[in-house]
């Protein structure tokens, strides 16, 4: 039995995204977000999660692709990177999946207009392609873009 | 080294660190009350053996914990005052000055001792200085008295065989003692390990009975419980300064306070804050449960349906006790973690003291309201600005006292600090009576800065605020206590950051009056709840003036902005889904507007609606979202929405951003 990691994949479109299921707090259907003014475009906004302030990120947004309508199978992956909480809105959440680490392969060059910097690789199962995210860059690459912003609005305001 | 099998080490040293730094404390307190007995007949014997005690104990601690130079020095100092109590000396300025700086070189060794950093700069140098001066008067003690052993032989003078075997006859009895009862009640008594005891008995009579020796002994001592230690001491006889009299009190239960860490006390109270949204949410549902039972259950008609609604009486009378309670424990925690101002206020009169003497001016600081309580959080916050603001009054405020004089006033300047509550928050006031703000000479500086123009027609107040631009300072030469040009932007900003408010008052030829209102805690606030485009925001209570609802034919505009007249005031209105970016129409008959006032500035918000006032738990916004204009955190309602809270002073700073002064200020707000 070779090595193998654990994924939780989901989709947006008809692609398929993986996260290091370690990195998972929890899945939730779609609840009410609070919208946060001036907030980075793609930030949805807050949840209450059990009394917690958890960020939303709507990952279609994120990536540059069309907003989706929220349906029944819209779902919330909780990620907890370091002390950080990050809630992402997803299509659908597929299954978990064990992947051998041979099957993962770097990422091409662009996938599906993604930018490649927030892919950790390639997986690869029967005939599925599996894009594995790097959350670390999704939360900070949002941090720095926020701080431009922020410059930018300063500098507006001057 | 057996001590190291009694006692924690590392416990003893935070307990060292925590007394000896409120030792240091009032030694400060004690020597500039000293002060005032410089040159005079007698001194007051009482202050001066107050001082002889701090510092003794502190020796005494730092023998037990081995900090030789912490001891070393103490006892130099504790000397200089044996020699003062028994008026072998008398007190000069200059002798006063020595002992201040003593207290700070103490207070450095005793950082560098406990932090385990290196020993500081200019000890060496002080002990020579504090030798040669002590030597004069040690000497014509000596003359007197015959001569004593010096340095670190401490007062310890040899006992003689008598004494020694009488000593040694009793600790033999005491460690007999002490392990009888130890076998009798082993779980009560410590063990004593008789052999490191005999060892510690042993260092203590051997050749050198060096004071540091003596001390190493101290823990064992320590292990007995305070009868024995009582014993020992009678049985010194005449050695009483050796460490053992100090060690019992870390060992002793009888405090009725203890210590603990602000960590503690802040995920406890941000439990309670959980609870509180939690309690709220079940009053919510006992009431809907209530409500849903009284009418479904009727309609069911089932022997199920009155089971169901004593239950839900029940819960809705455990619900109404659980609020009680839990309203009892967050009042409970949030006074548990209030602490005087004092500890802030008390670090003044040496600075102002000592600034003053370096600048040659006479003055006097008067302080009200040191017991004051405020959150501990804000306590430590404000010790800068205030320290800032005070050094400030000290070089900018009070004039030198040849010119205090020609204009009239007494040579001594008066700085008042004044700490009072006022509602839900602490004033906490200081102000001279020097020279004032001197308006033209801040005008002019702006003007050379380009901060404003020379065509720039500006209001006293206008022209005050200009002292917050960053890099500001009218001072004619860069001192070292200030003038810097850092300052006053950097000590509104903290303020600002606490949620407080500064203000500054300032009579040309007559004074300064700074004063900062600051909340009693940041955690918990009184909101008023508004809705704008769909969702419910809380503007802080603090803030709000009045809320007004008005034709929308009054609002009129002025320079492309909208205004109201309120009173016969010109108050710019900022509609809050446009500044936020937010849909939302409208409405053409009439306009809700909330009034925030900031430093006598007045806003009116445009808001959709008025949804009452509550009590919320703030909570900051996640730094993976980042800093948001206009938004300083956010709150759990009871129903579990979310309502993000308004971030008045930026909001406020928008309106008025026109000068450029106002700009620079709040940028990094």
């Amino acid at each position: 039995m070779s090595e193998t990691v654990q994924v939780v994949s989901f989709k947006l479109g008809s692609e398929e995204y993986g996260v290091d299921i370690a990195q998972v707090q929890e899945i939730n259907r779609m609840v009410a977000v609070t919208h946060v003014p001036r907030a980075p475009q793609f930030m949805e906004g807050v949840i209450n999660l059990r009394g917690q302030l958890i960020p939303i990120i709507d990952l279609r947004a994120r990536f540059g692709m069309p907003r989706a309508e929220h349906t029944k199978n819209t779902r919330i992956v909780v990620t907890e990177i370091g002390s950080k909480r990050v809630g992402m809105v997803v299509d659908s959440v597929s299954e978990v999946l064990r992947l051998p680490v041979e099957q993962i392969e770097a990422a091409p060059d662009m996938i599906a207009g993604v930018d490649t910097e927030y892919i950790r690789g390639v997986g690869k199962i029967e005939d599925r392609l599996i894009i594995l995210l790097d959350l670390a860059k999704i939360i900070t690459g949002s941090e720095k873009r926020e701080l431009e912003s922020a410059e930018v609005e300063a500098t507006a305001a001057a | 080294m057996p001590a190291d099998d009694f006692f924690d080490r590392t416990e003893f040293v935070q307990y060292f660190r925590d007394e000896t730094d409120e030792l240091l404390q009032s030694i400060e307190g004690d020597l500039l009350r000293l002060e005032q007995f410089v040159d005079a007949e007698a001194v007051d014997a009482e202050l001066v053996n107050s001082l002889f005690r701090a510092l003794h104990t502190i020796k005494g601690s730092a023998g037990m914990l081995q900090f030789a130079a912490v001891q070393q020095v103490a006892h130099k100092l504790e000397n200089v005052f044996d020699l003062l109590r028994k008026d072998r000396m008398p007190l000069t300025e200059g002798g006063i000055t020595l002992l201040f700086d003593g207290r700070d070189v103490l207070t450095a060794l005793v950082r560098a001792a406990v932090g385990g950093g290196e020993t500081p700069a200019g000890v060496d140098e002080y002990v020579e200085r504090l030798d040669a001066f002590a030597a004069v008067y040690d000497a014509t003690a000596q003359a007197i008295e015959g001569p004593r052993t010096d340095d670190d032989a401490d007062d310890l003078r040899p006992l003689d065989d008598a004494q020694v075997s009488a000593f040694e006859a009793e600790v033999a009895r005491l460690l007999d003692e002490a392990e009888r009862r130890r076998k009798e009640e082993s779980e009560d008594v410590p063990a004593v390990d008789v052999a490191a005891a005999q060892a510690a008995v042993d260092a203590l009579f051997s050749a050198e009975q060096s004071g540091a020796q003596a001390a190493a002994a101290a823990p064992f001592a320590a292990a007995f419980d305070q009868p024995v230690t009582l014993t020992l001491r009678q049985a010194q006889g005449d050695m009483p300064k050796a460490a053992a009299p100090d060690v019992k009190r870390p060992v002793s239960s009888k405090n009725q306070t203890i210590r603990v860490d602000i960590e503690r006390l802040d995920s406890l109270l941000n439990l309670v804050g959980e609870l509180v949204i939690n309690r709220t949410r079940i009053s919510d549902i006992a009431a809907t449960l209530g409500r849903e039972l009284g009418t479904n259950g009727r309609g069911g008609g089932g022997g199920g349906g009155g089971v169901s609604a004593s239950l839900a009486k029940d819960l809705s009378e455990s619900s109404a006790l659980l609020a009680r309670t839990t309203n009892e424990i967050q009042e409970s925690i949030m006074k548990v973690r209030m602490v005087p101002i004092g500890q802030v206020f008390d670090r003044f009169p040496r600075v102002v003291r000592d600034l003053a003497k370096a600048r040659g001016k006479e003055i006097h600081l008067e302080i009200d309201g040191a017991e004051t309580d405020l959150d501990k959080t804000i306590v430590d916050e404000v010790g800068d600005p205030l320290m800032h603001l005070v050094r400030n009054c000290v070089d900018h405020g009070i004039e030198p006292a040849e010119l205090r004089e020609s204009r009239g006033k007494p040579r001594h300047g008066t700085i008042k600090l004044n700490a009072y509550h006022e509602g839900n928050q602490v004033i906490i006031e200081i102000s001279d009576d020097g020279g004032g703000i001197d308006l033209q000479r801040v005008r002019e500086k702006a003007i050379r800065m380009g901060v404003i123009d020379e065509s720039d027609r500006l209001s006293d107040r206008e022209i005050v605020e200009l002292i917050f631009t960053p890099g500001f300072s009218t001072a004619d030469q860069v001192t070292d206590i200030s003038g810097r040009g850092v300052g006053m932007d950097v000590v509104k900003r903290n303020i600002l950051r606490l949620k407080g408010v500064f203000d500054v008052d300032s009579v040309q030829g007559e004074g300064t009056k700074l004063t900062m209102k600051l909340p009693l805690t940041l955690a918990i606030i009184q909101a008023l709840l508004v809705r704008v485009a769909d969702e419910l925001y809380s503007i802080p209570l603090d803030a709000v003036i009045e809320s007004q609802r008005i034709d929308a034919a009054d609002v009129r505009t002025v320079h492309g902005g909208e205004v109201i007249t309120l009173r016969g005031q010109v108050v710019p209105l900022i509609r809050v889904a446009e500044f936020f970016r937010l849909d939302a129409p409208r409405d053409p008959n009439k306009v809700m507007i909330v009034i925030v006032g900031l430093q006598g500035r007045q806003v009116g918000l445009v808001v959709d609606s008025f949804q009452g006032e509550q009590e919320i738990v703030i909570k900051p916004l996640s730094d993976v979202i980042g800093r948001i204009a206009g938004i300083s955190g956010a709150t759990i309602l009871g129903n579990g929405s979310i309502s993000l809270i308004i971030d008045v002073h930026s909001l406020v700073a928008s309106a008025y951003g026109t000068g450029k002064a106002a700009r620079a200020e709040f940028s990094g707000v």
